[in-house]
Formats: structure tokens, C-alpha cells, sequence
């Protein structure tokens, strides 16, 4: 069985914390009284702080990306959970600019819940506040779901986009716009071929039979709601494009970037893989890749699997995307 | 004049004794709430409002001792409560309640001194409207929404000139009805709407909670209404 490196459950955590803080000391501060990270160097034409935040697990996600180009402010919270509001509220009057603060926010109950009260609570104290709703998963795409989609690849995207916007001295609505179109345009999906380690327990998630893999997995461990016979890496990856594709808006002569992520235990081997069959699938179908990622970004622990997302693409978020960013986890 | 009734508003004191009977209230129905809570959502309700109404309490203690009783207004209690809730509980139904005392603390600083059963009506309906703002629940969706919009409705549709006891009362029984009427609901929000159909049958906590919470407040108000007033 699978067993964590780590002292307690408990310890799991905030050990992490103290640990990035220290490894990342001239990028990053910790402030431990109300439990946020914010970034040591912000671009002078900054007029808006942007923060982020979520459950743990998910690293280097959101923490990772603090730094210039990026947020401002990141708010841990237990694995898998959503943080304090008061972690929110704390980060975003730190970091708020001129005009206010963005929050980006992974559509989760708990986290629209949380960053909905730290906002009322800033609009309280006069401090402008927005929000960019990150919905990208198309194994939630349903009318069944009175949620909505779920939050997974697309928030790195609109972090790295939103980051170079902020820079320009862009303001709050202009922001939250450009968020809410790039997530407009971005869709993803997972599949995993073994769930992650449950911290408390040491057991596995779910169990899975061999040969099978889960087809439409979140981020939280949550099971898919189909299963699909563990198929050769190419056949997987071009039924996965065909339903990324399809569900893109305005597709015609799409051009597109693609994320290609770890869940948490992929190895680098196989990511890479994944990315060459993902521009082959590409290109089979006429579609352009302009710009790729591949690494674990968004992880969902020790999961076996990976994530896919796409983002049609244009000009300008392209400048935006190729802008530079210095932060902990950032690797162009 | 040992015979009259006091102003029509609310002091300090008032608020400061609400909130201690609502916090003791909410101490002797623990377990109850609790029970509650168990059988639809996911059982903390109880614990983390008791929590929350003992740190508040210990809160309004050492504002007593730091200040004494007097000169005050009836703000700063309920501001002090907002604090603890937003501040220090967790889950997400406590720190809900900490948006409305944070609107009723707002409403009854800026009303004219005392402040009145219009400024409480005011500051009701903007709790009311932030929670459901932040939580995204409609009456119906069986949440706390669902005892504190009627509460709301009821204090608005008071004369802004009646008697804040009277008021509260009129708040009170609507909020209960509302509490009570979420029993056959099937739950859309809120950790209840994962257990579908086992919810059905079991009022929601969070409402109860808000009709303790008015219960309180007519009940102090009436008690103090009968003490002499010099």
C-alpha cells in the first residue's frame, strides 16, 4: 500500500507550508497569523491584486504561481478544502490595489462560498472586489449538474493570462472580463488509471480493475461517472480531443493551446508521451497547436492520471500567455 | 413615569442581553440541532454555532470589562458577534451568520439614537440579501434563507415606528413558520442537498437557528419592556 512521507496526517500540510515558504524565501512570505502566501515583488503598474486560493493537494497549484506575472495572493487550505474565508479576507486586503482585488475561484461549492464572504466582507470595508469563475470540465457538463462544471486545468491558464493583463495596469472589470472569456474558451478532461492515496487512512480513493481507467475524473478524487478499457495512449487521447473540440465555442479554424497535466503520480515519461499524441490528434484534425504546457500543474494528490485542456486561442491572449513570469513553479 | 414603557429602541444593554439568552439558547439545544444536522447534512451545525456563540459571548464579556455597560451603542455587540462568526467558526453556516450581524450592526450604528424596528428591519433584509447573495439559496432551497427572508419581510412590513418588541415578535413567528416549513423540503443547497430524499422529514437546523436567534431578541425585549423604567 502507498504510504505518504510525511509525520502525522496532521502534519502533512502545514509542514508543506513552512517548507515552500522557506525553499521559496526570496519569491515569497508567509504569513502564518492568517494563513496566506503573497508574493515578495509586484510589477509598479499593478492596480489590481489577484488571489487565489483552494484546497491543498493540488501543488504546485496555487501557491506555485505567486510571483511577478502572476497572483499576488494565495490561500491554502486543508486537503482538498476550500480555505477560511477570513485566509481570503486577510490576502486580499494585503494585496489589493488602486482598483481592488480579482479573485480567482475554482467552481466548488465551499470555494464560491468562502471567496463570496470574504468579498462581502471587503465590499464592506469600500475595497472593490470581482470574481472569475473557473468552470472548465466537460465530465460536468450537464443539466443534471445544478452546479455547474467543475474548476480544474483552465485556472493555470487564466492565472498566467490574467498575471501579464494586471501588469499592463488593467482594470477590475477589464479583468474579470478577460478571465470569464478565456475560461469561456478553455475545456478539459481527466482520466485516471488508479485514485490517490487518502491522507487519513492510507488507503486508495476507489478501487479500479485492472485494464480500466476512469474516463472524466476531478481533482478531489471524486470517481468519474463512466469507466472506458485502458486503450492504446493515442486512441485515448483522440477520443479525448473529439470531445474537448467539439465543446469548444467557435471552433472553426481553432486554433489552440493545450495543457497537458500530471494528476499527481505520471511520471514525466509518460506526460510526454501524452503531449506528442496530442499534437498528432491535433493536426490530424486541422487544428493548430500554437503553445504547449506539460507538467503536473493542477494535481490532485498521488493520482494516477492526467488531465487535458484546451484554449482557443488568439493574438492577444497569446502576448499575454508569452509575457514573462518569475514564480516558484512558473518553467518558461 | 415608573409606569411607562421605555423608548421605543434598542440600547446597548438590550442587544448585549439578546445575544447572551441567544448564545445560552443555542447551548441547551445542542444537542437537538445536532441530532438534526446528522440526519441531513454533515452534523457540525450544533457544535460550530455553540462554538461560536460561547467565543462571542466571551467577546461581549470583555467588552463589558473594558468599558462597562453604559454609553455604547447598540452596534457594538453585534459587531463583536460578527467578528467571532467571520473571523474564528468554521464550516460555512456560521460564518453566514456573521454577514447578518455584520448588516444588523451596520443598520443600528448609522440609525438615529436608539435605533428602532426600522433600522432592525434594514439590517435584516441586508443580511438577509448577503447570505443569499454569497450562498446562492432562494426560499424553498430549505437553508437558514428560508426562516430569515420571512423574518425579514416581517420587520419591513412593521410600521418603522412600531415598538422594536413587538416587531421582533412578529419576526420571530415568521421565522419559525419559515424553520418549520422546511421540514417536507427536499434540500437544494447546503450540505442536505447531497443526502437527497433522507432529508425530507427533518427541519433544517440553520433556520431553527435563525427563529432561536429572533426568539431570543423578543424574548429579552419583552422581559426588559416590563422593568421599570426611571
Amino acid at each position: 500500500m502507498p504510504q505518504y512521507f510525511r509525520d502525522s496526517p496532521e502534519s502533512l500540510v502545514p509542514d508543506a507550508l513552512a517548507g515552500f515558504a522557506a525553499a521559496h524565501a526570496d519569491l515569497v512570505a508567509y504569513h502564518p497569523d492568517h494563513g496566506y502566501f503573497r508574493t515578495r515583488h509586484t510589477a509598479p503598474t499593478r492596480r489590481v491584486g489577484l488571489v487565489s486560493g483552494g484546497g491543498s493537494g493540488h501543488e504546485p497549484l496555487h501557491s506555485g504561481f505567486l510571483g511577478t506575472g502572476m497572483l499576488d495572493a494565495a490561500c491554502p487550505g486543508r486537503i482538498f478544502a476550500s480555505p477560511h474565508n477570513r485566509q481570503i479576507f486577510e490576502a486580499s486586503r494585503a494585496v489589493a490595489g488602486p482598483d481592488g482585488v480579482l479573485h480567482i475561484v475554482k467552481n466548488y461549492t465551499g470555494d464560491r462560498i468562502n471567496f463570496g464572504i470574504a468579498a462581502e466582507r471587503l465590499a464592506h470595508e469600500g475595497i472593490h472586489c470581482a470574481r472569475v469563475l473557473i468552470d472548465d470540465d466537460l465530465a460536468t457538463d450537464s443539466d443534471d449538474i445544478a452546479v455547474g462544471r467543475r474548476g480544474t486545468g483552465a485556472t493555470l491558464i487564466v492565472e498566467k493570462i490574467l498575471g501579464a493583463a494586471a501588469d499592463e495596469g488593467r482594470g477590475l472589470e477589464d479583468l474579470a472580463a478577460l478571465g470569464t472569456e478565456v475560461t469561456r474558451r478553455s475545456r478539459s478532461l481527466a482520466v485516471a488509471s488508479a485514485a490517490h492515496t487518502t491522507p487519513a487512512s492510507g488507503a486508495p480513493a476507489f478501487a479500479l480493475p485492472d485494464n480500466v481507467l476512469e474516463f472524466g475524473v476531478g481533482i478531489h478524487g471524486e470517481r468519474a461517472e463512466g469507466t472506458t478499457p485502458h486503450a492504446p495512449l493515442g486512441k485515448l487521447v483522440e477520443t479525448m480531443t473529439d470531445q474537448l473540440l467539439a465543446a469548444l465555442p467557435d471552433t472553426a479554424g481553432t486554433r489552440v493551446l493545450a495543457l497537458v497535466n500530471g494528476l499527481g503520480s505520471i511520471t514525466s515519461l509518460e506526460l510526454y508521451g501524452i503531449r506528442h499524441a496530442v499534437a498528432k490528434a491535433l493536426d490530424d484534425r486541422g487544428v493548430g497547436l500554437d503553445r504547449s504546457l506539460t507538467g503536473t500543474f493542477v494535481s490532485a494528490l498521488d493520482m494516477r492520471g492526467f488531465s487535458l485542456t484546451l484554449f482557443a486561442t488568439d493574438a492577444e491572449a497569446l502576448r499575454l500567455w508569452d509575457a514573462p513570469a518569475r514564480t516558484p513553479a512558473w518553467p518558461l | 413615569m415608573s409606569d411607562q414603557p421605555g423608548p421605543k429602541g434598542l440600547s446597548h444593554a438590550a442587544v448585549l442581553d439578546w445575544l447572551t439568552r441567544f448564545a445560552a439558547t443555542v447551548r441547551s439545544v445542542e444537542p437537538e440541532l445536532t441530532a438534526l444536522d446528522q440526519k441531513a447534512g454533515d452534523g457540525d451545525f450544533g457544535a460550530n454555532l455553540v462554538t461560536g456563540m460561547d467565543g462571542v459571548r466571551r467577546a461581549l464579556e470583555a467588552l463589558v470589562a473594558s468599558t462597562g455597560n453604559g454609553r455604547r451603542g447598540p452596534d457594538v455587540p453585534l459587531d463583536a458577534a460578527a467578528r467571532v462568526f467571520l473571523d474564528d467558526v468554521g464550516g460555512t453556516s456560521g460564518p453566514l451568520f456573521g454577514l447578518l450581524f455584520q448588516e444588523l450592526a451596520d443598520a443600528l450604528g448609522m440609525a438615529a439614537d436608539p435605533p428602532g424596528t426600522a433600522a432592525l428591519a434594514l439590517g435584516t433584509a441586508a443580511g438577509a440579501a448577503a447570505i443569499q447573495r454569497v450562498g446562492e439559496a432562494e426560499v424553498g432551497d430549505k437553508t437558514m434563507v428560508d426562516a430569515l427572508v420571512p423574518a425579514a419581510r416581517a420587520l419591513a412590513s412593521c410600521a418603522p415606528t412600531a415598538d422594536p418588541a413587538h416587531a421582533l415578535h412578529v419576526a420571530a413567528v415568521a421565522a419559525h413558520r419559515g424553520a418549520r416549513a422546511t421540514t417536507d423540503l427536499r434540500a437544494r443547497r447546503g450540505r442536505a442537498s447531497y443526502t437527497g430524499d433522507h432529508a425530507r422529514g427533518v427541519p433544517d437546523p440553520g433556520a431553527l437557528a435563525v427563529a432561536l436567534l429572533f426568539a431570543s431578541a423578543h424574548a429579552e425585549l419583552t422581559s426588559l419592556s416590563r422593568l421599570p423604567v426611571s
